[in-house]
């Protein structure tokens, strides 16, 4: 197929440019119901997108369409037609395509050693594994194992392609006391399988889980530093990160810029993010970007301080910056904070949110807190039932980042940060 | 505009298909699925024009094979059906480490009906290039409202879904499209960054093209007003919610817990409350593809079942929820047209279509007057459901401080709710006779599974913490 097609291109003198992105992607899927196996799914399928790009002047316009597996040459072709059109329509400021480079990438995994369906019954063995609670179970389960096959091919002389192997598990842990039960909801990626990792991943949740059912509604209220997890911290400094992305300064939805102070009256460690194309054992580690061009790591914030923009080729050339392409990854430099110190004084530690909300523009941290664990100096509590909310600069300004280490899907950096002047309602 | 000729062209190979995979299978469907979207779009120096996210084009299987459920996903179902089934049964072979813990459920119905869907389309009225200048100019109208609106970004959206599916007694197509124009400002005065934003959205592109220019003066405004809006001082409130945010509670708070695989699982305390007072007795809401028309109304859903109007709690009592094939059948239920699919590369679920709470007999502006110290809340921002423990977190654009029983000019932003779910439902105390159905929402199931829904209902008045 992906031959026919660049035929067609090549023949068509009116294409100036064109670009070929497939996914073949292969996936075997696991449904459970508390333990039992309600449905098992399989895909093989293709997106084939080819993008044409057009010169009208000195301007350059681009369209795109999905070729499907049913298309005959003469389908194609009138796609081409219909593309060229649009994007002489939509033509903007050229830019230089990505050119010159091929290869072939294998992301390292260990899932080859396996059939997928070995895989995912290993994986639902795993989860189960820490199912060994007497009041606690697992009441729903999903298993995604992905074999992703990425190609990008253009007119410029780029031919790349990446083998990809990921996983994904949806657990749902539970306990269920005289009159209540509670859950939470656990999400985790990964391209190398460890058996003990999955079973203390979840366990580590089903002992949350039964906090759940012990955390109350705290009677007095709480004035004390808050802690964010990892899970919570990917969405702060990825928020943040988005205001040094090309596209977003050039279309000037950007809050901040480089030289900006991220953390002014710094009280806390300041804050170094990294966005990264590849990083070990990450699902969003990519050796090349959708045009094409090769990942470079860009450090977006520095001591506090926005620092490099990142981004396509597209938009770093509108601005005059150095491409770094489209980045997925984010790697924070980890802090002073140590697990001693921190228990040295009254916290409040967020262990399951609804989900972190920033609002970079309003100046806004907060959200909704499913299971925090209070210490008053004295002993750790569970407690539910309450929001975070806060100023998100004052919240930056007195970070501190912990001295201990994780990863958690595209993130990798301190395993907590503990912040300041947010309200505890 | 008109249904899908490529699946057209496939109706023999999915009958021949199920014919095959009926002589292993105790079920076997096959839903076809041509979706084609587009993406028209400007900003203050970019134009766009190119294909929109929605597009996809391909089939699923799915079969039950007298114990469990089996679905396989692929590209096209033409040539020789044998040696397709026999590709299919051996891709979805189970490892013998789970093999003993499949499920057993009872094969599903498969009543007989045949019929075609077509709802009308005027999208082939509109050019490319029309559309293209008219994003321009709306993004010029925009720039143009003030001087601190550094840019503007406007996005038309429009797509046509093509569904064909077939089981043994089963044969079923439908047709229809949906718009939106969503504008966007980027207002900068000089301190603050906002960026509001505006849509309008119908089934036909007329119509929400002709809505579009009402929609222009009050993005300007809204920007003005949020620039010098506050963070609001936490604490519990008498609320006012807008149509959006009525959605958003019905949506979020309360329409995930009735969806039905949920009960399967044990994963929704709903499940225990049918039959019972779940929220004040003035209050009704119903879910459903055939409840309104909107952007997920559409006539059957992705297991072959037709599009219903369902009504979830009906004078504060929980009635019913929302089902899929899968979940009605191992609950002895009627599926309810719930079962919905982000792409035939995807599973389905019990998903919302369209959700919302009917109107009352309440004025809106005797509501408001009914406060003395509030909010009125205004937009969507996000929300995340938690059918098991009725919590909510439901974030809003911007709300309006409402004093003496009058809305001031006192804005603030984000607003985020959160609570108990009971406790917000049974707070109402007043809902408006008015009504509006916003159809330009998406929702996730956790935190995957797309799927186009919207929500709404009349204003609301109740009690809740704010921060």
């Amino acid at each position: 197929m992906t031959k026919r097609i660049i035929s067609l291109l090549k023949a068509d003198a009116g294409v100036s440019d064109y670009r070929i992105n497939i996914l073949k992607r292969e996936s075997y899927e696991l449904f459970f119901v508390h333990r039992d196996l309600e449905t098992v799914r399989a895909t093989d399928t293709t997106d084939i997108k080819v993008t044409v790009f057009v010169t009208v002047g000195d301007k350059l316009g681009d369209a795109t369409f999905s070729v499907y597996s049913s298309y005959t040459d003469g389908d194609i072709s009138a796609e081409i037609e219909k593309a060229k059109a649009k994007a002489a329509l939509a033509a903007n400021l050229a830019y230089p395509l990505p050119a010159n480079e091929e290869g072939l990438w294998h992301s390292p995994s260990n899932f080859t050693d396996h059939t997928p369906q070995d895989l995912a019954a290993m994986i639902s063995k795993a989860v189960f594994s820490a199912d060994s609670y007497e009041n606690g179970s697992i009441n729903a389960l999903e298993i995604f194992v992905y074999t992703d096959r990425v190609t990008v091919i253009n007119s410029r002389g780029i031919n790349k392609t990446e083998l990809r192997h990921s996983a994904m598990v949806e657990a749902i842990p539970t306990w269920n006391g005289e009159n209540e039960s509670v859950e939470l909801y656990e999400c985790s990626d990964f391209t190398e399988f460890s058996a003990e990792k999955v079973s203390a991943n979840i366990d580590a949740k089903m002992q949350q889980v039964r906090d759940r059912l012990l955390a109350k509604k705290p009677e007095a209220p709480i004035s004390c530093p808050v802690v964010l997890p990892a899970q919570e911290l990917s969405g702060l400094f990825s928020d943040l990160a988005y205001n040094m992305n090309y596209a977003a300064i050039y279309k000037h939805t950007n809050a901040f810029k480089s030289g900006d102070s991220v953390q002014k009256d710094l009280t806390g460690d300041p804050l170094t993010l990294t966005m990264k194309g590849q990083m070990a054992q990450s699902t969003g580690s990519a050796a090349f970007d959708g045009e094409g061009f090769t990942t470079r790591d860009a450090v977006v914030i520095e001591k506090g301080v926005a620092a490099n923009g990142f981004g396509s080729v597209r938009y770093a050339h509108y601005l005059g910056k150095e491409p770094t392409g489209n980045l997925a990854c984010l790697r924070a430099e980890c802090g002073t904070l140590s697990d001693e110190e921190l228990k040295s004084a009254p916290y409040f530690r967020c262990a399951s949110m609804s989900g972190i909300q920033v609002d970079v523009y309003n100046d806004y941290i907060g959200g909704e807190v499913r299971l925090a664990y209070y210490f008053d100096g004295e002993k750790e509590i569970p407690v539910t039932g309450i929001s975070i909310s806060g100023k998100l600069s004052a919240a930056l300004s007195s970070m501190r980042l912990s001295s201990s280490e994780t990863t958690h899907g595209r993130y990798s950096g301190p395993a907590y940060a503990s912040f300041e002047g947010i309200e505890i309602v | 505009m008109a249904f899908s000729a490529f699946l057209n062209s496939r109706r023999e190979d999915c009958k021949a298909l199920v014919e095959e995979l009926s002589k292993t299978y105790a079920y076997a469907a096959v839903l076809g699925a041509d979706v084609r979207s587009s993406l028209i779009g400007a900003d203050r120096t970019m134009s766009d024009i190119g294909e929109g996210s929605l597009s996809e084009c391909g089939f699923v299987v799915k079969l039950h094979n007298g114990r469990s459920f089996f679905e396989y996903s692929l590209d096209d179902i033409s040539g020789d059906k044998q040696a397709l089934a026999q590709k299919i049964t051996q891709a979805l072979s189970v490892s013998a480490a789970v093999s003993e813990s499949c499920i057993s459920v009872p094969v599903p119905s498969d009543e007989p009906l045949v019929q075609s869907f077509e709802r009308p389309c005027d999208f082939e009225n509109y050019t490319d290039e029309y559309l293209l200048d008219l994003a321009k100019s709306t993004v010029s109208s925009i720039l143009d409202s003030s001087e601190c609106m550094v840019n503007a970004i406007v996005r038309i959206l429009p797509f046509t879904v093509s569904k064909l599916f077939v089981s043994k007694n089963r044969m079923l197509d439908q047709f229809y499209s949906w718009a939106n124009i969503i504008c966007m400002g980027v207002y900068h005065n000089g301190e603050k960054t906002v960026m509001p934003r505006e849509g309008t959205y119908s089934n036909l592109m007329s119509e929400a093209i002709a809505a579009l220019p009402a929609r222009i003066p009050v993005l300007a405004e809204k920007a003005k007003k949020l620039a010098s809006a506050k963070p609001i001082v936490p604490g519990v409130y008498d609320v006012i919610t807008d149509p959006s945010i009525s959605g958003l509670i019905a949506h979020e708070a309360f329409g995930h817990g009735v969806e039905m695989d949920q009960f399967v699982k044990d994963r929704a305390l709903a499940k225990e409350y049918v039959g019972k007072y779940v929220a004040s007795p003035i209050c009704n809401m119903h879910d459903g593809a055939a409840a309104a028309l909107s952007t997920a109304s559409y006539f059957f859903d992705d297991d072959g079942v037709l599009a219903q109007d369902t009504q979830i709690i009906r004078d504060g009592i929980l009635v019913s929820g929302i089902s899929d094939l899968v979940s009605a059948t191992e609950l002895g239920t009627a599926p309810t047209g719930n079962g919905r699919r982000q792409s035939y590369k995807r599973k389905a679920y019990s998903r919302m279509t369209n959700t919302f709470f009917s109107p009352g007999k309440d004025k809106l502006e005797d509501m408001i007057k009914s406060i003395d110290h509030g909010y009125m809340l205004f937009e969507t921002n996000n929300g995340m459901e938690d059918p098991k423990n009725w919590q909510i977190q439901c974030t809003a654009e911007y709300g309006i401080e409402i004093v003496n029983g009058q809305l001031t000019d006192n804005y603030v932003s984000p607003v985020v709710m959160s609570g108990s779910v009971p406790d917000l439902l049974k707070s109402i105390s007043m809902i408006s006779d008015d009504f509006k159905v916003i159809g330009s929402g998406s929702c996730g199931k956790g935190y995957k599974e797309w799927v186009r829904v919207s929500d709404g209902g009349p204003a609301l008045k109740v009690r809740v913490k704010l921060a």
